[in-house]
């Protein structure tokens, strides 16, 4: 659990860090909005993800990402990330492609190997890999009625390589207390923790509302629409699944804090990729209920 | 802000402002704004009803939606009027003075109370002379007469549109009222 309290203690120094603050905050957990640091300004920003359960047994997939962003210009801002990981699995599956005929339940899941699938449980942690980030601001929510922007994110880990764009678009409302937000994610990913690579699409629509209740207070929701495809064609889809949950969102100016949490409300697998579903639910990297914490202090 | 600091207060708003790093919730006193924009003028602070249909009026001008209900009025004997009055910031309210001379032009604004992590260049005297003469005739919108601060541009947009009503305000309803028809 080295990673976890290396995490912890990133949250816990990040949050009583008394810098002057800027901007780039998320009012979401998942969905990213047009929010960009200003032209020369950084911010330390640490996500904690975990997602957990699956059919049966124990499935618990943490993830930090302990980033820096830095505005270049007032509308492109870049991006670094340090990813690490904690996996633990334990007779998780009851999907019979994926345990054997003998087996009610076998242990499977994002980040672990089908070697083990007899096994009891399974475990893993360690740092991932790295993440860049580059978000071009074309037009601005709080001057034009709809904001626009694009991002594009390589990833280079232990768990995959990925490539992951976005087209952002925002819209506010009510003096600006109210952001509607969506993002069209496409991301092309090798995973590479299995005896063989798997390469696979993903496309994904998220989106959500975030609605500032009272000074510093924000709360939400965001919904995710998740579909796979085999391979880096569109040819062969093999998962599709939804997910929906609130966010509640605090900030001042020195700090801002990020809760979310989305559960899956439904999901189908197709061949190849049909040994990760069962009971109307999407397993693999997915879980039953998906938690976020994000904590951001500009300086 | 205590009254030994006023000098500080008024030196720094007249040489350019504050460093945007300088991180303050209160500038500057409703009063000590008042004698800035206004030395040795005496006011009366008025209360008065703001019908619904010019209440109606200022949000479709305006475009905001944050009521006036903590916005507070001062009036002098010659027609200036000193007002003070707050927007929706990035994370709390941002309050600001705004002083009308005598002819219904905008004397001067300054910036109370500030709360946000960044935009603090909106305190700088050389955003805030852009509104000096203004008056109900101008536009008074963002991009437009107003020149935006990349950065800050959630604080310009709404000081600017608060003001922009201000003058709307005064245009449909101040300019007409005398301290004796105040309630």
């Amino acid at each position: 659990m080295q990673s976890i309290k290396l995490i912890k203690s990133i949250i816990i120094g990040s949050a009583i860090v008394g810098f002057a603050a800027h901007a780039g905050e998320s009012n979401f957990g998942w969905v990213y909005g047009l929010d960009l640091q200003p032209k020369g300004k950084w911010e330390l920003e640490q996500r904690l993800q975990l997602t957990r359960g699956h059919a049966t047994g124990t499935y618990d997939y943490w993830q930090g990402r302990s980033e820096v962003e830095y505005g270049l210009t007032d509308n492109i801002q870049l991006a670094g990330y340090l990813n690490t990981y904690s996996i633990k699995s334990a007779k998780n599956y009851t999907n019979p492609d994926a345990c054997s005929e003998s087996l009610s339940s076998c242990t499977g899941g994002y980040g672990v190997s089908g070697a083990f699938v007899e096994d009891p449980s399974y475990s893993s942690k360690g740092i991932d890999g790295v993440s860049l980030e580059a978000i071009w601001r074309i037009t601005n929510p709080l001057t034009s009625p709809v904001g626009i922007g694009v991002y594009f994110e390589p990833t280079f880990g232990r768990l995959k390589d990925a490539i992951e764009t976005r087209l952002i678009v925002q819209s506010n409302f009510l003096d600006d207390r109210l952001q509607l937000v969506g993002n069209l994610v496409f991301e092309a990913e090798k995973l590479k923790f299995d005896e063989e690579p798997i390469e696979e699409i993903v496309l994904d629509f998220v989106g959500g509302l975030s609605y500032r209740v009272a000074p510093n207070w924000s709360l939400g929701f965001e919904y995710r629409f998740h579909n796979d495809y085999d391979g880096f064609s569109f040819a062969s889809q093999t998962q599709r699944a939804h997910f929906i949950g609130p966010n509640i969102h605090y900030a001042n100016k020195d700090f801002w804090v990020t809760m979310a949490m989305r559960t899956q409300i439904g999901g189908d697998c197709w061949a190849p990729g049909d040994a990760e579903c069962s009971d109307g639910m999407v397993w693999d990297s997915h879980g039953r209920n998906e938690y976020m914490l994000k904590v951001g202090v500009p300086f | 802000m205590r009254n030994s600091l006023l000098p500080l207060t008024i030196s720094l708003s007249l040489i350019g402002g504050v460093s945007p790093t300088v991180i303050a919730k209160t500038y500057m006193s409703a009063e000590e704004a008042k004698q800035v924009m206004f030395p040795g003028k005496y006011f009366s602070k008025v209360q008065f009803e703001i019908s619904a249909g010019i209440r109606k009026q200022l949000k479709k001008i305006s475009g905001i939606h944050h009521p006036l209900t903590n916005s507070q009025f001062w009036l002098a004997g010659d027609g200036s009027w000193f007002i003070v009055d707050e927007v929706v910031g990035k994370h709390e309210m941002i309050t600001y003075g705004l002083g009308i001379d005598h002819f219904g032009n905008v004397k001067e604004v300054q910036i109370l109370q500030y709360n946000e992590s960044y935009g603090h260049q909106i305190r700088e005297v050389s955003w805030r002379k852009q509104f000096i003469k203004k008056n109900a005739i101008h536009k008074i919108r963002l991009n437009e007469d107003i020149e935006n601060i990349s950065g800050a541009t959630l604080s310009c947009k709404h000081v600017t549109d608060g003001i922009r009503r201000l003058m709307a305000l005064h245009s449909l309803l101040l300019k007409n009222l005398k301290s004796h028809d105040t309630l």
